[in-house]
């Protein structure tokens, strides 16, 4: 069967003839105004840089303390996964699972699958299961929610500063900056040009299905 | 393309996740994406039952999420619960103007107006009304960004409890309605995700 060399639009299904837009500018649905294409220059290195980058800090963002507080002479540290145990221990296991899931095991799956796609298709390799990391990395690209948690460090942060005294750790500087790499991973990501890609990098093998 | 076509009517089914088109064949259509193997579907399946469903549960768990305490405050074993709204009012009175503001749009207005929002596109649908779908589209998007933006009062209560937890001095222990709360993001989150916006094109003359 041939190609059909059409698209159709996701959210008014208005078919159109695919729009060839220059890095730079960003191809709109006429109809809707849905955002169809937004080409980025080398979308394919620069995920795989950022993705790299974004494994390495990830670790440290987790496990290093963000923010502690100091009361009285007692001081105590706090990390995304403290938060998650001291949740959990408080019998509220639905909340710590979904804190868990949103801002550790979440971020941390769309970057690992991030690096996986983008470094197959840069080095040409063709993997099976390609399609099935880019569609569990579109759906879960929303419940990775790091930019929330950010604002909800700083809601934090403004609500105590008024009873005890605070400090930023190490933590935090990594958190911050893999928040800048998990952004720019975001918008470098070019989700047309990657399922084009795979597709092309399926076609190099003709026996495969 | 000048005349303003859907894709379906001219017998293709975009895939939901790569956005491949297939030919919907003449004896039974195909069920499988070629490219990426997930399920075609013309429409998203059930897509306004689902949307229903999930409202309903939604706008149900809102109600416990605002009068239940969301955390109670312990300084010197004397406690305090907080609602959400509570929590807002403690802000303003110790003259955080901005960040009571930012709580209010995200764990009040962004819930509450995405119910409203929901509900609206759904009656739209159901009722064919013949409206400006352009800008029912922007709604429907300004509602599936602007959800996952209410866990921030979610977070903001993990890190107290893990940080105030001082013993006599003072701690903060998360409330019930943390856990409906978070149910509540959850759900309208599912809720947007399952309407289908090409519905409201559909029903368009």
């Amino acid at each position: 069967m041939s190609r059909i060399e059409l698209d159709a639009c996701a959210e008014c299904d208005l078919l159109l003839n695919p729009a060839r837009p220059t890095v730079g500018d960003k191809a709109r649905c006429p109809r809707c105004g849905h955002l169809l294409q937004r080409p980025r220059k080398q979308s394919i290195e620069r995920t795989f840089a950022l993705s790299a980058a974004g494994l390495i800090l990830i670790l440290p963002a987790n496990l290093l303390p963000l923010v502690g507080i100091k009361v009285l002479g007692s001081t105590r540290d706090g990390t995304i996964w403290s938060g998650v145990v001291t949740l959990y221990q408080e019998g509220m296991w639905a909340v710590a699972i979904l804190v868990f899931l949103s801002s550790i095991l979440f971020p941390l799956i769309n970057i690992v699958l991030s690096f996986l796609v983008s470094g197959h298709l840069h080095f040409q390799k063709p993997n099976r299961y390609l399609p099935q990391w880019m569609r569990w990395l579109q759906h879960l690209e929303e419940w990775a929610m790091l930019e929330v948690y950010t604002l909800g460090i700083i809601v934090a942060c403004v609500k105590l500063a008024s009873m005890a005294e605070l400090k930023f750790g190490f933590g935090l500087y990594a958190f911050v900056t893999l928040l800048i790499v998990n952004a720019m991973l975001a918008s470098s990501l070019d989700q047309y040009l990657f399922w084009r890609s795979i597709e092309q990098l399926r076609h190099k093998k003709p026996h495969e299905n | 393309m000048k005349t303003e076509m859907g894709a379906l009517a001219q017998g293709l089914i975009r895939c939901h996740d790569c956005g491949y088109l297939t030919k919907i064949a003449a004896a039974g259509r195909p069920s499988h994406c070629r490219l990426c193997g997930s399920s075609l579907h013309a429409r998203l399946p059930n897509s306004l039952h689902r949307t229903l469903a999930l409202v309903i549960s939604a706008f149900l768990l809102y109600i416990p999420a605002n009068i239940y305490p969301i955390m109670t405050v312990t300084q010197l074993s004397a406690g305090e619960p907080h609602t959400i709204i509570g929590g807002i009012i403690e802000l303003i009175k110790s003259g955080m103007m901005p960040i009571a503001m930012l709580v209010l749009v995200a764990s009040i207005l962004v819930p509450l107006l995405k119910l409203l929002g929901i509900a609206l596109l759904l009656l739209c649908v159901h009722y064919r009304w013949q409206v400006d779908a352009r800008k029912w589209t922007v709604m429907y998007r300004i509602i599936a960004f602007v959800g996952r933006w209410s866990m921030l009062d979610i977070f903001m209560i993990s890190i107290l409890v893990s940080l105030v937890d001082l013993g006599g001095i003072a701690r903060v222990i998360a409330g019930p309605a943390a856990t409906a709360f978070a149910a509540v993001v959850v759900l309208t989150m599912f809720a947007a995700k399952s309407f289908d916006p090409r519905l409201i094109w559909d029903n368009q003359r």
